[in-house]
């Protein structure tokens, strides 16, 4: 019967999702015969080292970021009484309800050189010319990671809320202040909530797109605009493939180091492990 | 939390005062945050209804000239209409996968049910540039390349773990014993679930397949290899006229597209705020 129900879910999900990531896989091998070619590619040329480095450095800061901007408004989130909870729970969730090309779209109008941010320092005379805040690794960062914080901080709030809020008030009753009760029990207790926020939103940090492509210099260029180009301006499919194929393999090793310390099954609030 | 007696508490003074700033200075960090999140939806919002030709913020003047100019051109009302049936249409799909399945993953037992799970929601998490270019691939033998049925076949992989979440959430918190008192008395146990359980459980499956439904409207890079030549969905074309920017059309399109985000999300909060009324 349990086999039955799910089916359907398993056949759909084999044949439009693993079955396409299979014969992408396939096509960087075997093109025109078999040959290892765009995998070595992958490895030498500097173009590719460039860029996977640049993926990883920019998926990295952006992921600290969100990490450091959504921790104390999941604190917030687990203190603030019933109405102000809902109230920021709105402003947290509508832009994640908004398109990621719109929001990237909204920095690009507020960073430009007629942006509001540097018609506001040039009339408040902290700088005389326009700033060039556009088409910088910055430019990119603010975006990502405002794009990115609903998410890391819907995971902490989740996760602060499975700590056992009476630990504190026991500290406190012990003499402890409002700063240590946070710092050696609180803390604690969220880093592994931390972690994480931390793996999903850097597995998501990394297939970025959209982001650097609007906001950043060719500098900026993140795996997924590289991809992008080989598969539909230079045609090369085994090279598109094959460095599909390894962006597919870090975010699996990733997905399944998550699953194998925080469980998969937590966000539709199945089982703790 | 004033009225809790602190021991010594009228001793360190100075902590109660640290304490009070440390609450000051984290309002104003948390507020400052807020701000960063919800400005560029206002500011996109705002130049919508600018009456200017360019893409300045604050906007000169108000009009609603640019919602006219979308409403008037052919090439965003057929983007707006392929954009709603396939996301109408991959939301449907995903409900009739994701609901017998969030079944069997909270009433069964099942082996290797952590594996199962992670994979339905492996489609959320995997980049979309390797789901995109493997479907193109992939879709390029079976001729379903440029169709909205490919489309919506693709979209409904990544749609139906909003809808498993959502479903599997309202089915753990549902009151079975309604289901077995139905089949005490003598009701089919199919019957029971689909008159019993089905309608206490629908608010979930509304909001997962809304959920699905937005992602489908807002995905780029499968829609752009998929879709992405004639009867492009709204999101290609948006992405193509951001990237040559020039006036505010864009951000009117953006507009509709959150006005559509804000809609979706007030009704499935209505939903829930309903369902908790009918179950209280």
């Amino acid at each position: 019967m349990p086999l039955l129900l799910l089916l359907p879910c398993l056949i759909w999900i084999s044949f439009f999702f693993l079955a396409p990531l299979a014969a992408m896989c396939w096509r960087s091998i075997a093109s025109e015969g078999f040959s290892l070619e765009p995998y070595a590619v992958l490895f030498t040329s500097p173009l590719y080292t460039k860029v996977i480095l640049t993926t990883v450095k920019t998926a990295s800061i952006a992921t600290v970021g969100a990490l450091v901007l959504a921790y104390p408004l999941a604190y917030v989130l687990t203190t603030a009484s019933r109405r102000l909870r809902a109230l920021i729970l709105v402003c947290v969730l509508v832009p994640y309800w908004v398109d990621i090309i719109v929001r990237s779209f909204s920095w690009l109008i507020l960073l430009g050189d007629n942006g509001l941010i540097n018609k506001m320092l040039m009339r408040l005379g902290v700088i005389a010319a326009p700033l060039a805040l556009l088409y910088t690794a910055a430019s990119v960062l603010v975006a990502m990671i405002q794009i990115l914080l609903p998410l890391a901080t819907i995971v902490l709030f989740g996760a602060m809320l499975r700590i056992d809020r009476t630990l504190l008030a026991a500290a406190k009753i012990h003499g402890a202040s409002e700063w240590q009760a946070f710092r050696t029990i609180f803390l604690p207790l969220s880093l592994p909530g931390v972690y994480g926020a931390g793996l999903l939103v850097f597995v998501l940090a990394l297939g970025f797109y959209v982001t650097p492509a609007l906001l950043g210099s060719p500098r900026e260029t993140m795996i997924a605009q590289t991809i992008m180009v080989e598969a539909s301006q230079l045609l090369d499919w085994s090279q598109a493939s094959a460095a599909g194929a390894v962006l597919l393999l870090i975010t699996t090793a990733i997905a399944a180091l998550y699953n194998r310390y925080f469980s998969l099954d937590r966000l539709w609030g199945g089982t703790d492990k | 939390m004033s009225i809790t007696w602190i021991p010594g508490s009228r001793r360190r003074g100075g902590f109660e005062i640290r304490a009070y700033m440390g609450k000051i200075a984290l309002g104003a960090s948390v507020l400052a945050i807020i701000v960063y999140l919800i400005f560029p939806v206002i500011v996109v919002l705002a130049i919508s209804f600018s009456a200017g030709n360019f893409l300045t913020f604050p906007p000169s003047g108000l009009s609603s000239r640019w919602y006219l100019a979308i409403a008037r051109d052919p090439e965003w009302v057929s983007a707006l209409e392929v954009s709603l049936q396939v996301g109408s249409l991959s939301a449907t799909i995903a409900c009739l996968l994701g609901v017998p399945a969030a079944f069997a993953l909270v009433r069964y037992v099942i082996p290797a049910k952590a594996l199962l799970s992670a994979l339905i929601l492996c489609a959320l998490i995997t980049p979309p540039i390797v789901t995109a270019i493997s479907t193109y691939l992939f879709f390029v033998p079976l001729g379903l390349n440029n169709t909205v049925l490919g489309l919506a076949c693709a979209h409904a992989v990544s749609g139906t773990p909003f809808v498993v979440i959502n479903t599997a959430a309202s089915l753990r918190s549902a009151d079975r014993n309604l289901e077995r008192a139905a089949i005490i008395h003598g009701a089919h146990p199919l019957w029971a679930v689909l008159h019993i359980t089905l309608p206490i459980i629908a608010p979930g499956i509304v909001i997962g397949a809304i959920l699905a439904f937005v992602h489908s409207v807002h995905e780029l890079l499968v829609a752009s290899f998929v879709l992405g030549g004639v009867g492009k969905p709204v999101a290609v074309k948006i992405w193509s006229g951001v990237q040559a920017t020039s006036d505010p059309t864009i951000a009117a399109a953006s507009a509709i597209l959150i006005g559509l985000a804000v809609l979706t999300f007030a009704s499935a909060a209505a939903t829930q705020s309903l369902a908790r009324r009918r179950s209280a």
